[in-house]
């Protein structure tokens, strides 16, 4: 069984505006395992965003490739080209429809994803009742993600809390191979913050609760944040992107940013205490190793090679 | 938008007295020329206006019709017409210059100059191309509607958020639901609303193409009447017109409402 998520193998990307060649990504190299919940951190401006468009499939990077796995034996990976179901996206803003209540927004991914414009219109009666079974798993999904009251609320009617719930269930109901979350709570407050950021630990939990039973992890996630302690708090890895390395060594103009720091973090369930102390510390370090533009030292004292820890 | 919002019956107040002195202002007009001509009729009073509307409903002794049926009948024709086509048109496009590339390549930059040309002063072009029937009047209205129209639905689909879309489609959306159940639902409060805005500039396309050509219809009688300095006939034609204007706009709200609460919600 393939436990890859997501590959990145060699990405570099540039922006070309006439002569001039602005490089954001230099071979960035990441693997994304199976019920990992990864948080993508950096500088603002070090391609991140790119980044993260690269994985959604938007916009492709100049070289290298990203590639989707579906998790079975022996398969063909699935290159980056375009968007598609197996990668799932929540958005710091504009995640749902405005036009659909919160539990049509949920269910909507469930009626692109089974059925086409022609089953809808030519088989009206399957349709229908198709359409009861959507709303009842949109109904349960909103359950769990605590919005059971609030079901047919439009997203101009609901606060941005609610939202991102409602877009995380959205995402979720399809079971993506990866989901993306761009800066999320970026725009919440710290209450509200923290509380989607338990939930988030809620899904963790759940993995957690697969692999005992020896069962594959249900979700997989890299979350894009320039917040450190969320990073830390919701991610079992963090992954620093940063555009402060030795690159001086082997290239005279900067060839863009690169993957400087990988290591994993402390894993925090749903209510259980925060081990500040751990995060604070594991904070100082990717500030030094990510953040701060004179360390350009060697930083592979901050990569963990997961090839190796796989292998035992 | 400065200042606090007015209560409802404050706001109704000050409406009903802006009408008050509107009308008050036109009866003293009314009164005032009437005492130095007692036979005007530029500014007739309310018993005149009263005849005037008499002369519309009756029936005429020449023609044997009755002048109101004949001219709605023929006005709406067109205008129903104009705005069926124009509309029609007008969304096909506006969706397939703002979804292809292709096509907004081929088609925004003609629609961007034909939105620039009044189609007023092209009459006489209308009149040679399409002849004094009524394919003519439909095709002022549709020539005039459909530029302005179809380019404020082109530009409400490049305002959709990119994320929204790339939302649709790792949900799943193919190209055709992504137009179908993505697009056409954002966009079409702002659809109704462009409607909206343009029933004022169809109502003056089929006005003044009757104004000129026509041997039926609002826009002949209002020439004929006016030439006759009958404005008791021609100032009831005026306020059918705004009413006819009114109703329009309302059965467009009452649609938004039913058809988008979610546009009326974020709005309110």
């Amino acid at each position: 069984m393939n436990e890859t998520v997501l590959e990145i193998r060699s990405v570099s990307h540039f922006f070309r505006k006439g002569l001039t060649k602005n490089c954001v990504l230099h071979d960035v190299n990441l693997k994304v395992k199976e019920g990992q919940f990864v948080g993508l951190v950096g500088p603002s401006g070090c391609g991140k965003s790119v980044l993260f468009r690269g994985i959604v499939g938007t916009h492709p990077p100049k070289e290298g490739e990203i590639l989707i796995f579906s998790g079975q034996e022996n398969e063909v990976a699935q290159k980056k080209t375009k968007p598609d179901r197996n990668v799932g996206i929540v958005y710091q803003r504009y995640s749902l429809f405005p036009f659909l209540t919160a539990v049509e927004n949920v269910a909507i991914g469930l009626m692109l994803d089974q059925t086409s414009i022609p089953s809808r219109l030519f088989r009206p009666l399957g349709w229908r009742k198709l359409r009861k079974r959507h709303l009842q798993e949109a109904t349960a999904m909103l359950e769990k993600v605590k919005l059971k009251d609030h079901l047919y609320k439009y997203p101009a009617e609901m606060s941005g809390g609610m939202c991102q719930r409602v877009a995380i269930a959205q995402a979720i109901i399809l079971k993506p191979r990866i989901l993306l979350l761009d800066e999320p709570f970026g725009a919440l407050d710290e209450a509200t913050r923290t509380e989607l950021q338990d939930m988030l630990l809620t899904l963790y939990a759940e993995n957690v609760k697969a692999k005992q039973k020896n069962e594959r992890p249900p979700y997989t996630v890299l979350m894009v944040t320039h917040e450190l302690t969320e990073a830390i708090r919701v991610g079992d890895r963090v992954v620093g992107l940063s555009p402060f390395w030795n690159w001086k060594r082997d290239f005279q103009e900067f060839p863009g940013s690169t993957v400087v720091y990988d290591k994993p973090a402390p894993v925090f369930l749903p209510k259980q205490p925060v081990d500040f102390q751990a995060i604070e510390e594991q904070k100082d370090e990717i500030t030094r190793a990510t953040f701060d533009p004179n360390y350009t030292k060697n930083h592979e004292e901050f990569i963990h090679l997961w090839d190796k820890v796989s292998k035992g | 938008m400065i200042g606090k919002p007015l209560s409802p019956s404050v706001f109704f107040f000050v409406m009903v007295l802006s009408f008050s002195v509107l009308l008050g202002g036109y009866t003293y007009l009314a009164r005032e020329q009437h005492k130095i001509n007692p036979l005007d009729k530029t500014i007739p009073t309310w018993s005149q206006l009263g005849q005037g509307v008499v002369k519309i409903v009756v029936l005429d002794h020449r023609s044997g019709k009755r002048w109101i049926v004949e001219d709605s009948a023929e006005s709406g024709k067109r205008l129903f017409l104009g705005f069926f086509w124009g509309i029609l048109g007008a969304i096909l496009i506006g969706l397939l210059i703002g979804c292809f590339q292709l096509l907004e390549a081929a088609f925004a930059p003609p629609l961007a100059i034909l939105a620039k040309l009044p189609p007023t002063a092209a009459l006489a072009l209308f009149f040679v191309m399409l002849g004094t029937g009524t394919g003519m009047y439909v095709g002022i209205i549709v020539v005039g509607l459909l530029p302005a129209l179809a380019q404020s639905i082109y530009l409400s689909i490049k305002a959709i958020p990119t994320e929204l879309i790339n939302k649709a489609l790792t949900l799943g959306a193919s190209r055709t639901e992504l137009v179908w159940n993505i697009i056409i639902r954002y966009i079409f409060p702002n659809i109704l609303d462009s409607i909206r805005l343009q029933i004022g500039p169809a109502l003056v396309y089929l006005i003044a193409a009757e104004y000129a050509c026509a041997q039926i219809g609002f826009g002949y009688r209002i020439r004929l009447q006016a030439r006759l300095v009958n404005m008791d006939v021609v100032y009831p034609y005026l306020a059918l017109l705004i009413l006819f204007g009114f109703f329009m706009d309302w059965l467009l709200k009452k649609a938004q409402a039913k058809w988008c609460a979610w546009y009326v919600k974020k709005e309110n």
